[in-house]
């Protein structure tokens, strides 16, 4: 592949990539305000998440200050995120997997990070010996990161396909997310073996790119790595493996969110009350002209004659 | 009949049953409740049964649907259920839970954590129909096929194509009765994804496009409640009528004043029982009576329909119905000029009138709402009545309502009142917001058509009986008189039917009642024991 096509085939991936996800993340936080649908424990509850509680559990609650811990929550979320604790708390057989699978790619990610910065440190002719730090600690992340990432790729789709808990929800879609995935790990692992440095290698390919360098030239197995990590980049946001996204809506907008309404929210509510309504059901009494206002406010029968 | 259940045979075989409750497959009960032969047998439908109704999920009918006449019928019914999954994911329709839905169909990994969480799931056996996972996946292929674009070639692609007919409607629509809607699945769910909203929003489709629902929920629930202002048909004189005689009659068993103000204008608090517990458990409604009285609260009930009926079945199917309750409630709140409105025991109404509701109740109907748990709590606490604990010397245990502790995060105020005024409290396991629902979560402990009971008895409040038992383990015998505390009239409903079948009050001597009796009960005035153990 000549350079021009590298620069053309990277930052294409990358500016699609960050304008789909952008895309998506902004389709979710268009979405209407719901109705309040919270589910303990909440850890923002300063004092009471630990045990579940929430400022519900004040008398007159309306009337005293709410406590809210920031701190809480990026603890919780982090735990879930690095440690996988929802998996491990209820369902323990998939957790060493699952585990495995997730610590790759975050481990890659950090390593690709580190890359990055790499690359601006040789463009800046930063002293050689900061810079080697920095690839060794890259290079092992490399390591760890393809070998866990590997095992977990690999042992999900046997799992998945092997355990009768799971099976039954498989789809294709679901096995070739994996094997797309377990192909970025081990061509990665592939690369490393193959490189006596993978993480220089990599670095200054990075450099070029950002260089806008025409003579960007990588060995076969780290351009196939390449070629599938793009590939997956281009891929990855098409599909709901974009939950690391979703994750922050689901706990943060649905159940960890007991905002009671204000003034602001009322706004909003006012413009969704007006909206009309076409629910089929007799009950409803919706003919497609009628809003929420007017659906839910009409009387009874018993109550206009009284 | 299929033991392990695949996805796709869910719309195949027409008629047939897909699956069958084996008591024996159950999760075992400790003695004397291991006897499988010495328990009343699981009502089987009959063959006229058979005949006439749609009875193709698990040989239990919660809901009746008469079959069809013709295949036209079908047809447009089939119709319908597509014209309402367009809906429900529309912003017009359905702005009340779109996100949710949204995100929660999207983003499920198919792990099934959820599944161990699940009650009806562990108390069956693991029966696959039960999964929580098994209805929504099917609902998520169907969404994915007939509502997003490129969906039916996608689905071909992705194997595992569900076919949409009227086999799979009908019993989507049975299935969507067999979850608590406790949300226990929902908490255990690393990606945050809710399969009891997903169940929640399919019994919504069923209800607000094609009109079906449980009789007991729609026409005698939120319809009758609407009309003439509870779903126990109890009219509003007849509401006032009987307080009076209640009063007069616990004036006399209790040896104190008993009296209940209606309709006073401008009264602090405006409290909404449950109409259940009036008809069904009328020592709790009087217990407020007397605790209020004897604090000096300036309180009232309002005989204006439905305002003595705090239940509100529409959270647990239809936003419209919801809705209309909530508002309701907010309008006579605002007619009687009270400063905030106390919930009674129920745990649905703390759900759908604190926080669902919250969001519809705009402008001056947005009055300030408050839990029973810490209007007790602020109460017992405030010194204005006298308690001797020493009268509630019996073990007690306490019943989590998930829609007051998991949904609320309503947890230690109710324990604080028990710690202080019951010395031999004791918790279940596991607790608070990790609780077991009771069974009868999600509206079900109100349903009872044709053999559903026996499903909620045997299956849906299995675990929870089995936790009950537990707690009283050090003491099991009949001997020891034991209370189960459960502050929510549909918890106390399924634990009436569980207890009555079982026989536990015989042969464990385990009765239930709610947290206002327990503290009446504990009163210094009250010379004669309020708790009255042969009733229950």
């Amino acid at each position: 592949m000549s350079g021009i096509v590298w620069h053309i085939f990277a930052f294409g991936a990358i500016g699609i990539f960050l304008i789909v996800i952008t895309y998506r993340t902004l389709a979710i936080i268009r979405l209407p305000v719901h109705l309040r649908w919270e589910l303990a424990p909440i850890p923002h509850e300063k004092g009471k998440g630990r045990y579940g509680g929430s400022y519900l559990e004040e008398y007159e609650w309306w009337n005293k200050p709410q406590h809210r811990s920031r701190i809480a929550p990026i603890i919780y979320m982090a735990k879930e995120i690095f440690l996988m604790r929802g998996i491990w708390e209820h369902h323990r057989a998939l957790w060493p997997l699952t585990f495995a699978f997730h610590m790759g790619i975050y481990l890659i990610v950090g390593m690709l990070l580190l890359q990055v910065v790499s690359a601006v440190f040789i463009i800046t002719e930063v002293p050689l010996s900061v810079l080697n730090v920095f690839l060794g600690i890259a290079s092992v992340l490399a390591l760890v990161g393809y070998l866990l990432g590997s095992l977990g790729a690999i042992g999900l789709i046997l799992k998945r396909a092997l355990d009768s808990n799971l099976r039954p929800f498989n789809t294709i879609s679901k096995y070739f997310n994996l094997l797309f995935l377990g192909a970025v790990f081990i061509s990665g692992g592939y690369a490393w073996l193959h490189s006596g440095d993978l993480a220089s290698e990599m670095s200054f390919f990075i450099k070029r790119l950002i260089t806008l360098d025409a003579g960007v030239t990588v060995t076969f197995p780290l351009s196939l790595h390449v070629v599938i990590s793009l590939l997956f980049i281009l891929y990855l946001p098409w599909t709901n493996m974009i939950h690391f996204i979703a994750k922050y809506f689901t706990y943060h907008e649905i159940r960890w969110n007991d905002t009671p309404q204000d003034e602001k929210m009322e706004k909003e509510l006012r413009g969704l009350l007006a909206q009309p309504v076409s629910w089929s059901a007799t009950h409803v009494k919706a003919d497609g002209k009628k809003n929420w206002v007017d659906i839910t406010t009409e009387k009874m029968s018993d109550e206009k004659e009284s | 009949m299929k033991k392990n259940l695949k996805l796709t045979d869910f719309s195949k075989d027409g008629d047939t049953q897909l699956t069958e409750i084996n008591i024996d497959e159950l999760i075992p009960l400790a003695p004397p409740y291991d006897k499988i032969e010495e328990l009343p047998g699981f009502k089987r439908l009959t063959e006229d049964q058979r005949e006439r109704l749609v009875c193709n999920l698990d040989g239990v009918v919660s809901s009746v649907l008469l079959k069809p006449k013709n295949k036209e019928e079908e047809k447009r019914y089939v119709e319908q259920f597509v014209s309402g999954l367009k809906k429900l994911l529309s912003r017009e329709n359905n702005w009340t839970f779109l996100q949710p839905l949204l995100l929660s169909i999207d983003y499920c990994a198919q792990c099934q954590t959820c599944c161990d969480a699940c009650p009806i799931y562990l108390a069956s056996g693991k029966n696959d129909l039960y999964r929580p996972t098994y209805r929504s996946e099917i609902f998520r292929r169907l969404i994915n096929k007939y509502v997003k674009p490129g969906g039916k070639l996608r689905a071909k692609l992705n194997r595992g194509d569900i076919e949409l007919n009227w086999t799979t409607i009908t019993r989507l629509y049975e299935l969507s009765y067999r979850c608590n809607l406790c949300r226990r699945c929902a908490q255990s769910c690393p990606m945050g994804v809710d399969n009891a909203l997903i169940t929640r929003e399919l019994r919504k489709l069923f209800s607000q496009e094609l009109g079906w629902a449980p009789k007991e929920l729609h026409e005698k629930g939120t319809v009758l409640q609407l009309e003439v202002g509870s779903p126990t048909g109890l009219k509003p004189h007849v509401a006032k009528d009987n307080f009076e005689f209640l009063d007069e009659d616990f004036t006399e068993a209790t040896g104190i004043e008993v009296s209940t103000p209606w309709d006073k204008e401008g009264a602090d608090i405006l409290l909404i029982h449950s109409a259940g517990d009036i008809v069904s458990f009328p020592e709790g409604p009087i217990s407020f009576s007397i605790l209020c009285n004897a604090a000096g609260i300036s309180w009232t009930l309002s005989s204006e329909v439905p305002g003595y009926d705090g239940v509100n079945y529409g959270v647990f199917y239809d936003d419209v119905q919801l809705a209309k309750v909530a508002i309701r409630h907010a309008q006579i709140a605002k007619k009687l000029k009270v400063k905030k409105i106390v919930m009674g025991e129920c745990g649905h109404q703390h759900k759908a009138f604190m926080t669902v509701a919250d969001r519809m109740l705009t402008g001056d109907l947005n009055i300030p709402r408050e839990s029973v748990m810490t209007f007790l709590e602020n109460l017992v606490f405030s010194g204005k009545i006298e308690f001797d604990p020493s009268k509630n010397d019996f073990p007690v245990t306490l019943h989590d309502p998930c829609n007051i502790v998991r949904n609320l995060g309503i947890v230690e105020p109710q324990r604080r009142i028990l710690r202080y005024l019951c010395p031999q409290f004791r918790e279940m396991t596991p607790h608070g917001v990790d609780n077991y629902c009771c069974g009868g979560g999600g509206g079900l402990s109100v349903m009872s058509d044709v053999n559903f009971t026996d499903w909620k008895v045997y299956v849906a409040g299995r675990m929870k009986f089995k936790q009950v038992l537990n707690a009283f383990g050090d003491q099991p015998g009949p001997e020891v008189k034991k209370y189960i505390c459960a502050p929510c009239l549909n918890c106390k409903l399924q634990f009436r039917d569980i207890l009555e079948y079982y026989g536990a009050r015989e042969k464990s001597g385990i009765i239930y009642g709610g947290l206002a009796e327990l503290i009446v009960n504990a009163m210094v005035d009250i010379k004669k024991p309020f708790i009255k153990w042969g009733e229950r």
